[in-house]
């Protein structure tokens, strides 16, 4: 058996000097990554060690706001599902993509003087928030989901695979958006003024109170334009085992992630020179 | 060594574009302490962090063999509301360094007591200064670039600051920033005097002090 430390000597060897500096410029950017996680953790939960409890509470907030309004509106839920988990399985993701989004977009003009260290660039910043907004939300998943079945003595998870994949879809599509509206900021305000008033109509028609099964059939084509109804669609088909989701369609999510990311990061590279840290 | 190619910077501002850097090209040997003088606006701050690579300048290149310091000064790097410990463990981490290393030395050198593991916010500018220059002296670079920071404070912390640079100067250079000629006068034998977006060095401090006062009166 070979160490991972002979392993890498081997690539080493047999990809030349190229390899080597891809590796330890790699190394050291996931450094950086890991060194702003920390220093977030501390600068947005506080001093305290439970602070980061709070980061828990927002969402698991949200989620019970809605299942009591839900609860009062006598709404019906879809056949085969728990009022409680069918709110938490839309509501947990549509929020992980919009934090994200939020936190990224402000990820650089909320950390200008770090721009100073030159290991520490846009794509640094970034990366580290969507990291840990991510990693909060499926602790803050497990969490809620987990108290769920203990109290209502029933656990879906039908494919917890699927569900995983959503929650990063949600995340990848909320990084990528952010990433946008990240480096347009850079350059203008209008980013930031447009943001709030973009994203709040999406909280309504991306899945979080319905399902796509459940629409009508002229309207549905029309709201399956929007990927982050996608994201609701396979968080719930991998939770319940009597929801099919007949109609996500994985693939174009991944088509949206890949473009989004695409246009983000060539605007980064674009607007990388204009930022002005004075 | 340093080298500077061709280096021009232009900012936009809502009177237009404000051209900071035009065409600036320079060599700088490894190891020699510069100072660099100018009056306000004048690109000092704006070269430095071009050098630090913290800023890409909007032409031109930078060109430099060993590792470069942030711009140490009052401006960026540190968080208000994580303590000097907390930041200087930010610091070493990200540069891949001992963390109690450098956090012993630098609370060792910054002498602040029990405001080390207070928010840097309730710091004074001194105590700050104190920190972020005992900070990067726990950092092995090979350039330090210094942005008037050893400017403020005590007698004896600009006497321990002189001390500990003297210590490094075999294996460091410094390009140091400052309105204070006597501090240049400290550090540095040469100077560079950046004027019009454009930088001319001279030999001694006194002799680029007195071209940088006559073009502040021109």
């Amino acid at each position: 058996m070979t160490s991972a430390a002979e392993t890498i000597s081997s690539l080493d060897r047999r990809f030349g000097t190229r390899f080597v500096t891809l590796r330890k410029g790699l190394a050291s950017q996931i450094e950086v990554v890991i060194a702003l996680i920390l220093r977030e953790t501390r600068t947005r939960f506080g001093r305290n060690r439970l602070g980061y409890l709070w980061a828990l509470i927002e969402p698991i907030v949200i989620t019970f706001t809605f299942y009591s309004v839900l609860t009062i509106a006598n709404r019906p839920v879809p056949s085969g599902m728990g009022l409680f988990s069918y709110i938490a399985t839309g509501v947990l993701p549509y929020t992980l993509f919009s934090n994200t989004v939020t936190r990224v977009a402000d990820a650089v003009s909320s950390n200008k003087s770090l721009l100073y260290y030159p290991q520490v660039r846009p794509i640094e910043l970034v990366i580290s928030r969507a990291a840990l907004e991510a990693a909060t939300f499926i602790a803050v998943f497990v969490l809620i989901m987990g108290t769920d079945a203990v109290v209502s003595q029933r656990l879906d998870l039908e494919e917890p695979l699927l569900v995983i994949v959503g929650l990063l879809c949600a995340s990848a599509l909320g990084t990528g958006l952010g990433l946008i509206f990240c480096a347009l900021g850079q350059v203008s305000t209008v980013a930031d003024r447009v943001r709030g008033p973009l994203l709040r109509p999406l909280f309504w028609i991306s899945g979080v109170f319905f399902t796509a099964d459940a629409l009508p059939d002229n309207a549905r084509d029309g709201m399956l334009w929007n990927p982050v109804l996608h994201v609701t669609e396979v968080v719930r088909a991998g939770w319940f085992s009597n929801y099919d989701a007949n109609y996500v369609d994985l693939g174009y999510v991944l088509w949206w992630i890949g473009g989004l990311a695409l246009v983000g990061l060539v605007l980064e590279r674009w607007v990388r020179r204009r930022i002005d840290l004075t | 060594m340093l080298e500077l190619r061709h280096i021009t910077k232009i900012y936009q501002t809502s009177s237009g574009p404000n051209v900071v850097l035009r065409d600036l090209s320079l060599t700088l040997p490894a190891r020699e302490s510069i100072g660099v003088l100018g009056r306000n606006g004048a690109g000092k701050s704006t070269l430095l962090r071009i050098v630090g690579n913290a800023e890409a300048p909007t032409a031109g290149e930078v060109i430099h063999h060993g590792r470069v310091s942030w711009p140490i000064g009052f401006a960026g790097g540190f968080n208000g509301s994580l303590t000097g410990e907390e930041n200087c463990r930010f610091v070493a981490r990200i540069y891949q360094q001992d963390i109690d290393y450098v956090i012993e030395q630098t609370r060792e050198f910054a002498e602040i007591g029990r405001y080390f593991y207070e928010p840097v916010r309730t710091y004074s500018s001194g105590m700050r200064a104190r920190v972020a220059f005992g900070l990067s002296m726990a950092i092995d670079f090979e350039l330090y670039l210094v942005d008037e920071i050893t400017a403020v404070g005590d007698k004896a912390f600009r006497r321990k600051c002189r001390a500990a640079f003297l210590e490094r100067r075999e294996r460091a250079g410094l390009l140091m920033v400052s309105h204070d000629v006597t501090t240049l006068g400290e550090y540095c034998k040469r100077c560079i005097v950046l004027h019009d977006g454009t930088a001319t060095i001279y030999d001694s401090i006194e002799e680029a002090a007195v071209a940088s006062e006559s073009q502040e009166a021109a």
